[in-house]
């Protein structure tokens, strides 16, 4: 309302004044990284608009059906896998005290270690005809029974038994940190352990749980590797097929942005469930945890219901791998493999460095500018965690390609210069392509540590006359270099471990261990993928180690 | 020194504001108590003047220099004003002379200048510890000496002593503001305490639901409060209601609303209006006693005395000269 006398100060011309007085550097700049690392999905929601390829018909009409039908039936039987194994051991390792306890704790992470792929030759390997299994029966005089495991079944088994420790982390840390006073408030009022459980427990931590679970699910629409050496079609193997197969872009674009829209759905999914339950009591528990004791008879049960996820998610697997890397070290171990790993570190590595970077530029950044909506914009950079590495991959191609082009005939035309390809099958789109990806990883612990500096710190670094650059080296980065450091570790460590993303965007001299490893195994030479899968599962193995200790403390 | 006009605050595009139209001007070595409940937009005041937030509306002078307004905004690191915060926000990771140098790393004479305020709040000595090694009412010290040591030209404490207990905020209260006088700083200082206020500034301004309402010197705010609100802030006031003029009575101008203090009120002493009382409940508060009094014309009041003897049936009574009037 208008008053005589007083000037509407929320009228256009006096926000587009203060809007100009308010845009600062950091406003700008956070803007621009925000729009490379958008640009990819972008593209492909433009895509859509041009439409489809001419093979698009035939894949509505023969394929399409089997491609939702299978990643929905991936997502369900998956989801049941991780929920069986991840809340069962979380809750036994909270609550209960058994031999091996604490060395449990930790195993029951390592399957994260292993990529599905991996897991996927390994099992292939033991159930395979003359495999480790009917190697073993044969020695014990047993009769051969085979398990067809290449099917969409065994995919799913296998998918779940690499990806259970997601939802392990995160119901554990709910049953740690909260359950203790429920559980004896429950019991002083005179209820049993296992009605508590299913009756209390469960629907407290539900939103912990379901937080695990989405990221699993992501992780499964992720696949292709074991997907592919199983041969089940699902999306993200469709818009490999259409990419490479049937050279139709139209296409796989088309598959990505369904894919998208079925992401979206779930993470949408997750916010509802999530809308109205805050459980999280506001201050942490520090209360030490009484661990039942139970008969021993009853401990070495337990011991034995949380080992045999580890055996079948870590130990099985990595066995089968050591067996075949003992037969095939000779032929594969060589100056070539040396090549692939120190070229798959390096790109780690510097994968690492430059997502670390942005993820600061992002969260730093977009506080120093003045603008509110530039700080409730800047988390749109991590929705790449969501979007299925393929897709992020062809969602990089569509733009490079285009500027490409562009540069080609601008220099074509000015300066009659034939230049070659500068994006496109080069390193940095791969690594624009991992950032995207993975940025999230990056950004939540730097972000997390970040928010336990009180915000009085660098205002008062800025009252003593210190800039915002300068406070953020003499101060914050100090006070945050924990979170920066498992930011990098954990890109790494997903860095090396990617499959599709790289399939697609790697240039073509370059190499890594995950691509070799998918390369021996498409060549029906699943035996000297056991090298490279190895190399990958040590090096992933400390930092998840180290990651877990900080996790404990 | 400090000029402030029409300055405006919203959060949330105004639908609310947590500064609404607030002017004033602070001379040169004025110490100045900002006093107002929680939400009163004191806080956002004082993060205007460092530059810590922008405001909607508005201009803030300093020195002369315009250092915020609708086309023009200087940064809190070239503002020259010291900040004490709250939680007194020292760097952990540094250590005492670290941290009051980090604001002058500049300086030819740094290391004299760090010294000098150290000693100056009384902790030469101590400067290479670290803060976590302190005290609450140390860290305090430090905060201030880290605030001082580039010589701002104006000087904030955002509530410095609220996170200390009684004993020690009293004592700490009259030593750092004895430092802060003896430096000639500005100074501008934020409580939710009167007592406080009154103690240490020269000049107090009242702040309520993010307007100024009440800028005076200490004195004048105890005597004449310009609302009943300001009046309660300083002490439990009744307000002389129609009825309560009639009991006692003591006509008052109907154009303007009436309170008097509750100490105010004399037990069984002659007066200039009186009533009789029955006392139907004693609470024991240490130092007074709180009476609930039943009036003869049927009021409840609760008033204070020293004597913890009252008899039951009392006469009750105040003067003309104690009467606060608002224009309402």
């Amino acid at each position: 309302m208008k008053q005589a006398g007083s000037k509407n100060i929320f009228s256009f011309k006096y926000r587009l004044q203060r809007l100009k007085r308010d845009s600062n550097k950091w406003a700008i700049l956070t803007l621009l990284i925000l729009f490379l690392i958008v640009l990819p999905i972008v593209s492909i929601g433009v895509k859509l608009f041009s439409g489809p390829g001419e093979t698009w018909s035939h894949i509505v009409d023969n394929l399409l059906l089997d491609y939702i039908g299978n990643s929905l039936f991936l997502i369900f039987a998956c989801g049941a896998i991780v929920l069986l194994f991840g809340v069962s051991t979380a809750w036994l390792v909270a609550r209960f005290e058994f031999p091996l306890r604490k060395q449990m704790e930790w195993l029951l992470i390592l399957p994260l270690a292993i990529p599905g792929y991996i897991v996927a030759y390994a099992y292939a390997g033991i159930f395979d005809y003359g495999g480790t299994l009917q190697l073993i029966l044969k020695a014990a005089g047993l009769p051969f029974v085979r398990f067809d495991i290449m099917n969409k079944s065994g995919l799913a088994f296998v998918l779940g038994i690499s990806l259970f420790p997601y939802v392990y982390v995160s119901s554990r840390a709910f049953f740690l940190n909260q359950a203790n006073n429920l559980m004896e408030a429950s019991e002083m009022l005179g209820v049993g352990p296992v009605k508590t459980f299913f009756k209390l427990m469960l629907p407290m931590a539900r939103p912990a749980i379901i937080a695990g679970l989405i990221l699993v699910l992501m992780e499964v629409l992720n696949d292709y590797g074991a997907a592919k050496y199983f041969g089940v079609n699902t999306f993200t193997t469709g818009i490999f097929r259409s990419w490479f197969s049937l050279e139709e872009p139209e296409t796989a674009v088309y598959l990505s942005a369904l894919l998208i829209v079925i992401v979206f759905s779930l993470i949408l999914l997750e916010k509802f469930q999530r809308r109205k339950l805050r459980f999280n009591s506001n201050r942490d528990n520090n209360m030490r945890l009484n661990r039942k004791q139970l008969s021993s008879k009853m401990q070495f049960v337990i011991l034995l219901v949380v080992l045999l996820p580890v055996l079948l998610g870590f130990l099985l697997p990595v066995a089968q791998l050591i067996y075949w890397a003992t037969l095939t070290y000779e032929n594969v171990f060589n100056l070539y493999f040396l090549t692939i790993s120190v070229q798959s570190f390096g790109i780690a590595l510097l994968t690492a460095f430059v997502s670390v970077i942005i993820a600061v530029i992002l969260i730093f950044f977009s506080k120093w500018s003045r603008l509110g909506f530039i700080k409730n914009i800047a988390k749109l950079g991590i929705l790449g965690y969501a979007i299925p590495g393929a897709v992020v991959a062809i969602g990089i191609m569509i733009p490079t390609i285009f500027i490409d082009r562009w540069l080609i005939d601008i220099m074509d035309y000015l300066f009659n210069v034939d230049m070659g390809l500068i994006l496109t099958g080069t390193l940095v789109a791969l690594i624009y392509a991992y950032v995207v990806r993975f940025l999230a990883v990056a950004y939540n612990p730097i972000e997390s540590t970040a928010l336990k500096v009180s915000n009085a710190i660098p205002d008062s670094s800025n009252m003593l006359g210190v800039g915002n650059l300068r406070t953020f080296f003499k101060i914050e980065f100090p006070l945050i270099r924990t979170g920066i450091a498992s930011a990098f570790i954990l890109v790494f460590v997903d860095v090396l471990k990617e499959l599709p993303l790289t399939l697609i965007l790697k240039p073509f001299h370059v190499n890594t261990l995950a691509v070799k490893a998918y390369e021996y195994a498409s060549d029906e030479m699943v035996m000297e993928a056991a090298i490279p899968s190895l190399f990958i599962i040590v090096t992933v193995m400390l930092p998840v180690i180290f990651l877990n200790r900080l996790l404990i403390k | 020194m400090l000029e402030i006009e029409s300055l405006s605050k919203s959060f949330d595009k105004g639908k609310s504001f947590a500064l609404k139209n607030v002017s004033f001007h602070l001379k040169e070595g004025d110490v100045c108590a900002l006093v107002g409940e929680s939400g009163s937009g004191k806080t956002t005041l004082v993060r205007l003047i460092a530059g810590l937030e922008t405001p909607e509306a508005g201009i803030i002078r300093l020195n002369g220099e315009t250092v915020s307004s609708l086309n023009s905004f200087v940064p809190p690191e070239k503002r020259k004003v010291g900040l004490v915060f709250q939680d007194y926000a020292l760097f952990p990771h540094m250590t005492l002379l670290k941290n009051v140098l980090y604001g002058i790393s500049k300086d030819k004479n740094k290391n004299e200048r760090a010294r000098e305020v150290l000693n100056l709040v009384g902790l030469g000595g101590m400067e290479d510890r670290y803060p976590h090694q302190l005290s609450g009412g140390q860290q305090q010290r430090v905060a201030l000496a880290r605030a001082l040591a580039p010589n701002p030209s104006l000087l904030i404490l955002d509530e410095p002593f609220s996170n200390l207990d009684a004993m020690l905020r009293m004592q700490l209260r009259n030593e750092i503001f004895e430092i802060v006088k003896a430096t000639g700083v500005t100074a501008i200082f934020v409580t939710h305490d009167t007592q406080d206020a009154l103690a240490v500034a020269d000049e107090i301004l009242i702040l309520q639901n993010g307007e100024l309402i009440q800028k005076d010197e200490a004195a004048n705010l105890y005597t004449k409060p310009n609302s009943i609100y300001v009046a309660s802030l300083f002490g439990n006031t009744i307000q002389l209601s129609n009825e309560l003029q009639s009991a006692f009575q003591c006509p008052l101008n109907p154009a303007c609303s009436h309170a008097i203090r509750n100490e105010n009120f004399a037990i069984n002493e002659e007066c200039e209006h009186v009533t009789h009382a029955r006392v139907i409940k004693r609470t024991f508060l240490g130092h007074d006693t709180q009476l609930l009094l039943k009036l003869d014309s049927g009021q409840k009041i609760s008033v204070l005395t020293k004597d913890r003897n009252v008899a039951d049936l009392i006469m009750i009574g105040f003067n003309s000269k104690d009467v606060l009037e608002f224009n309402s």
